[in-house]
């Protein structure tokens, strides 16, 4: 709970005995409920499946007594221990929380003991309170910053979601002349930190965005640096940042001689009918590349 | 080095942790191959590296949100959750508990509440002087006839079939309230009320019954003579250990209040198992011997031997030994 963004998107920080700090992303109730609603279906599902083995089983033997007292059990083991005993086994999931990727942890990151996993289950009752609402345990979860109810509040657990499968790497640039004009910009410029994070955010969404908005957004970014670049100012904001991007991320400065020398056409869009070679002679840069900039 | 040539290299190392996880997630750890364990090791460990410098490799933010779910994921197939250890249980149930209740004021508190009301609502029921619609009152007309049916007839055994039934009933319902009653005790009032309900209710219909213009009353104490010490005692204990918790809440004794709530529901933990443990004990006497045609001898000398059980389970094992600190 380091920063504000944290509280927002709703991430804790777990440091593990690696000494290493990592984030997980809490679950609310509407991640919890149709995992919950899932096992409920399983339980009832496994109970009806007892029922009618022992049932039969019941009259097919004549130990019907035997058969009901079993049935009985299966009911209390399934209605008060199913969460815990699969949490337990299950390494914090169920198999409903499994299916919704979630899983129930300590609040300092270590996974979940025996103990915690019944009590947590047992303590439901009192989160479903009253008449089975939920009202005791929603208003519990917004009274915390873990979205615990109260059962995980005195186990100290709470629910992290565990996404499986998550799109890694960088972005792909299709567009030839984001490599070109990533040519043109200044080799001593260097991309602060922060830059490339903004930079990196960007690239990641634009796709979802239309071209008058790209435009917008980059705006406030692109401006200065055309100034700062000596570039012509109707150059497409959305090209800058993504040269820049690819500059930063992508392009290895051996490749710099390659391109510069495979320049034919203009790295700007047809709308800026400027010649880029007068614009690269006007910038010192281009024409000395140091090669030992990595 | 470029962000995408190391990601590149990286990207390899990544899935195959990620992979392996995946295998982990599904096979019982003493299967997996010891080449295989250690492999995920180093990779995890490889990848938290990667992670804490993610920061000065410029990674792109999408790629350290990858990393942390990765890294996470490891942890949590690294650091699992231990099977059930029956040990422990042992050792929990037969030394911690006892000692836990002996010295435990709120199982005390509990105790006082349930007996003395019980007794104070059994003895008014009895008297007829005082309150003479008292029994009544509580217990409402349905429930009286309802008790003087069921024990209209004498006890001379059932068929045994049913008798397993209704041990099977027993253990889900009675265990049940139990539970529903530690489980209310968190938030005191809900406890303290089912608690006080159920000590009213009981004891006037003990009282009732042993009314002698009641002619069903000598069935009645003939059932419920041989599992009575044990129910009784289940119902006191999940009680307290609810209200232990739900005072733990309110009095932190220094605590945050969540550690506190924390500390407790540890300690609390074997009370309620022992409450888990009589209740079942409870509803095989009363699933079997209870409604058996034995004698009443038979039945109170099942009483006074589980109460002799309880008070060696409380006094002797849960007297408390020097260096404990409960």
């Amino acid at each position: 709970m380091a920063t504000k963004s944290a509280q927002i998107d709703s991430t804790v920080e777990i440091v593990t005995p690696e000494n290493i700090a990592f984030h997980y992303q809490v679950a609310g109730p509407f991640r919890r409920l149709p995992a919950f609603i899932l096992d409920l279906l399983i339980r009832s599902g496994v109970f009806t499946l007892f029922m009618i083995i022992l049932g039969l089983a019941g009259a097919l033997t004549n130990l019907s007594g035997i058969m009901g007292a079993g049935m009985m059990i299966v009911w209390f083991l399934l209605d008060w221990f199913y969460g815990g005993i699969f949490e337990t086994w299950m390494n914090g999931q169920t198999p409903g929380k499994w299916v919704l990727g979630i899983r129930v942890l300590s609040v300092d990151g270590q996974p979940i003991n025996g103990i915690q996993a019944i009590m947590r289950n047992i303590l439901r009752t009192l989160d479903m309170m009253p008449v089975g609402t939920c009202m005791l345990g929603l208003v519990a979860m917004t009274l915390n910053q873990r979205f615990q109810r109260i059962g995980d509040i005195v186990c100290g657990t709470n629910v992290v979601v565990e996404e499986r499968k998550w799109l890694t790497g960088v972005a792909k640039m299709d567009d030839a002349r984001v490599a070109q004009l990533a040519n043109y910009i200044p080799a001593d410029y260097r991309v602060s930190r922060t830059l490339a994070k903004t930079l990196a955010a960007y690239v990641d969404r634009r796709r979802f965005f239309s071209i008058p908005r790209r435009r917008e957004v980059s705006r406030h970014l692109a401006e200065p640096l055309l100034v700062q670049f000596g570039f012509p100012l109707d150059t497409s904001y959305d090209l800058l940042l993504c040269a820049l991007y690819y500059r930063t991320f992508v392009a290895d400065r051996s490749d710099d001689e390659r391109i510069t020398t495979e320049i034919n056409t203009s790295p700007f869009s047809p709308t800026t009918p400027t010649n880029v070679a007068a614009q690269a002679s006007a910038n010192p840069f281009d024409i000395v590349q140091p090669q030992s900039g990595k | 080095m470029k962000v995408a040539d190391l990601l590149e290299q990286r990207r390899k190392n990544w899935q195959e942790l990620e992979k392996l996880c995946e295998q982990t997630q599904t096979r019982r750890k003493k299967n997996m191959p010891p080449a295989m364990l250690s492999r995920f090791a180093s990779l995890y460990r490889a990848a938290c590296a990667d992670l804490a410098l993610a920061d000065s490799y410029q990674l792109p933010p999408n790629t350290v949100a990858y990393l942390h779910r990765l890294v996470g994921r490891a942890h949590n197939q690294l650091y699992r959750s231990r099977d059930f250890n029956y040990q422990a249980w042992g050792q929990m149930l037969l030394v911690d508990a006892p000692r836990r209740i002996f010295s435990d004021r709120c199982v005390q508190a509990s105790f006082v509440v349930f007996w003395g009301i019980f007794i104070l609502s059994a003895f008014i029921a009895y008297s007829n002087g005082m309150w003479p619609s008292y029994a009544e009152d509580i217990l409402g007309d349905n429930m009286i006839e309802q008790l003087e049916t069921s024990f209209a007839d004498p006890i001379n055994g059932r068929n045994p079939q049913a008798n397993f039934q209704m041990a099977g009933f027993y253990i889900q319902h009675n265990t049940s309230i139990g539970l529903k009653c530690f489980a209310g005790g968190i938030l005191v009032i809900p406890g303290l009320f089912v608690t006080v309900f159920n000590a009213a209710f009981l004891g006037a219909s003990f009282g009732y019954m042993a009314r002698p213009d009641i002619p069903e009353g000598q069935n009645f104490f003939h059932f419920v003579t041989a599992h009575g010490p044990f129910e009784l005692t289940a119902i006191v204990l999940s009680a307290g250990a609810g209200l232990r918790i739900g005072i733990s809440w309110l009095s932190t004794g220094g605590l945050t209040r969540e550690s506190s709530l924390r500390k407790t529901a540890e300690e609390a933990m074997p009370i309620m198992g022992a409450a888990i443990g009589l209740f079942f004990l409870a509803a095989l006497i009363e699933g079997f011997l209870s409604p058996s045609s034995a004698p009443y001898w038979v039945k109170a000398v099942v009483a006074m031997l589980s109460s002799g059980l309880l008070m060696f389970y409380f006094v002797v094992l849960g007297f408390p030994r020097r260096g404990d600190v409960f």
